[in-house]
């Protein structure tokens, strides 16, 4: 008889009532009040950061304020996002035995594997990409991302039924769109949603057994609707009051001035590639890059996959990166080498080179 | 130089296994606290590292750090109470050198230690230590380097 665990559905809530619904949630678990959890849940428009990002370097506040669209910190790490009604969140607590291996990345890729074969289950080919997404054909279905505490992890991700990449594009402080008009690959073609896969996404009860029942494949445990403990309930309000505040939300405090975005056009005999990337300066850190171009390459998914590699690095770690996933075998860049990606990602990253800033 | 399933851990500190964190008694009473190089191993490259701010006191087993690797984000917690008295500066421009130099150049804060008695009690040092680590390792299915 495999083990019971506990199934929450929250609903549809804000993003500081969700926020704190997970410190709430970790602090239980971690204190070995909790059962194992998968909890599903959704919220209002908001945008979210990342635990370590900066408001001011990833949202545009001025719109968001405008249109009512909340702003939150999540606990979890990676990149800002846009989130509404659209999109699913499923996270797991768990007691990290409950995973083979104790390294993050496996962990991560477990979790994943089980969430595209649930997708898989609702037609749609969906595979895990390192580090963390979930991709149909090079286009992110679900990202992901977790906390570890002590012996308890939490992982969870957004799986994006619908998407408004409008609105998305309006609330998140990335130059995508004017590199579209500038003849860049548009962020569209990044992200897709199961309504534009299927025609129609799946009633989220369909959604949630499919996770559910691949999480207790993957896992040898069962899940049974459970609830919140008084003591859940008791610390959620308590966290919600740390959460719902600017303190919260603001604590890493930087200047978009340290967070410049750039471009360049770099042109070698056998192409022309566009590259735009968005810098950390003061940390030397490559925090986004967009590739595209004239060129031919295949599959054609490896562009996306370099850029999902590239995804908040060190700058000098960049042409590794490059030669690992464009040195791979079954790669064709007819014609243009690695380094020629490398070199037009460093042309772009150069300050006050030949560079571009964009302004926005 | 002390090995353990092929991470480094030097013989000379102190350590708490279960929390993954090192500490090194410093001749001004001070305690440097950083990760281990086991605990690096398994979070990968960090990209971010958050220490509390100098001047605050901290109780043991709360988070003296938070650091993020990939999109995993966790404390770093301390293995005693003490006020933080410095804090690495340095890993707010290059958090990987936590992996780089677990033990030198990525140490993460050092703290007046609250009540060292009392607090030490149950870290482990030199071989008892390397015990300590196996047992963790073979618990968590590490099958090393």
């Amino acid at each position: 008889m495999p083990d019971t665990c506990r199934l929450l559905d929250s609903g549809l809530h804000g993003a500081a009532h969700n926020i704190a619904l997970d410190r709430a949630l970790l602090a239980a678990h971690r204190a070995g009040q909790a059962p194992d959890t998968l909890h599903f849940f959704r919220f209002t428009p908001c945008a979210v950061v990342g635990y370590h990002q900066s408001v001011a370097q990833e949202v545009h506040t001025d719109y968001c304020r405008a249109h009512g669209i909340e702003i939150q910190r999540r606990l979890s790490g990676g990149g800002a996002v846009y989130i509404d009604e659209g999109q699913l969140v499923w996270e797991l607590y768990l007691r990290r035995a409950r995973l083979p291996g104790a390294d993050m990345r496996a962990v991560a890729a477990t979790v994943c594997g089980a969430v595209a074969e649930a997708l898989r289950g609702l037609g749609v080919d969906a595979r895990f990409r390192p580090r963390n997404d979930i991709e149909v054909d090079g286009r992110k279905l679900s990202g992901t991302g977790g906390v570890f505490e002590g012996d308890t992890i939490l992982y969870q991700g957004t799986l994006l039924l619908r998407f408004d990449a409008e609105r998305m594009l309006r609330v998140l402080r990335i130059p995508a769109e004017k590199h579209a008009r500038r003849g860049f690959g548009s962020p569209r073609e990044r992200v897709t949603s199961l309504a534009e896969l299927l025609g129609e996404p799946p009633p989220l009860a369909t959604v949630q057994a499919a996770l559910a029942a691949a999480f207790a494949d993957t896992l040898g445990v069962r899940f049974a609707p459970g609830r919140l403990s008084a003591a859940e309930r008791a610390e959620h309000a308590r966290a919600l009051r740390e959460i719902d505040s600017p303190e919260w939300v603001r604590a890493v405090d930087r200047p978009a001035g340290e967070a410049p975005q750039q471009e360049v056009i770099h042109r070698c005999p056998a192409g022309l590639i566009r590259v735009g990337v968005a810098l950390d300066l003061p940390r030397l850190r490559l925090r986004q890059a967009w590739l595209s171009g004239d060129f031919f390459v295949r599959p054609r998914r490896v562009v996306a996959d370099l850029e999902a590699a590239l995804r908040n690095v060190a700058m000098d770690e960049v042409p590794a990166i490059v030669q690992a996933v464009l040195g791979r075998d079954g790669v064709d860049l007819m014609g243009l080498r690695p380094a020629d990606f490398s070199v037009a990602l460093q042309r772009a990253m150069a300050v006050g080179n030949d560079a571009t800033e964009l302004k926005y | 130089m002390a090995t353990v399933r092929g991470c480094y851990i030097p013989e000379d500190l102190y350590y708490d296994v279960e929390r993954q964190t090192w500490l090194r008694r410093e001749p001004d009473g001070t305690a440097t606290v950083g990760l281990t190089a086991y605990a690096c191993l398994l979070a990968g490259r960090f990209v971010a590292c958050s220490p509390q701010r100098p001047g605050k006191t901290i109780r043991k087993d709360k988070a003296c750090a938070t650091v993020e690797s990939g999109k995993w984000v966790g404390p770093a917690r301390s293995p005693i109470g003490g006020q933080v008295v410095a804090v690495n500066e340095a890993l707010a421009r290059n958090p990987g050198l936590i992996n780089d130099d677990p033990y030198g150049d990525g140490w993460l804060v050092r703290l007046q230690p609250t009540d060292w008695a009392a607090d030490s009690v149950g870290l482990v040092t030199g071989d008892e230590a390397l015990r300590e680590f196996e047992v963790r390792m073979e618990a968590d299915g590490f099958q090393g380097l």
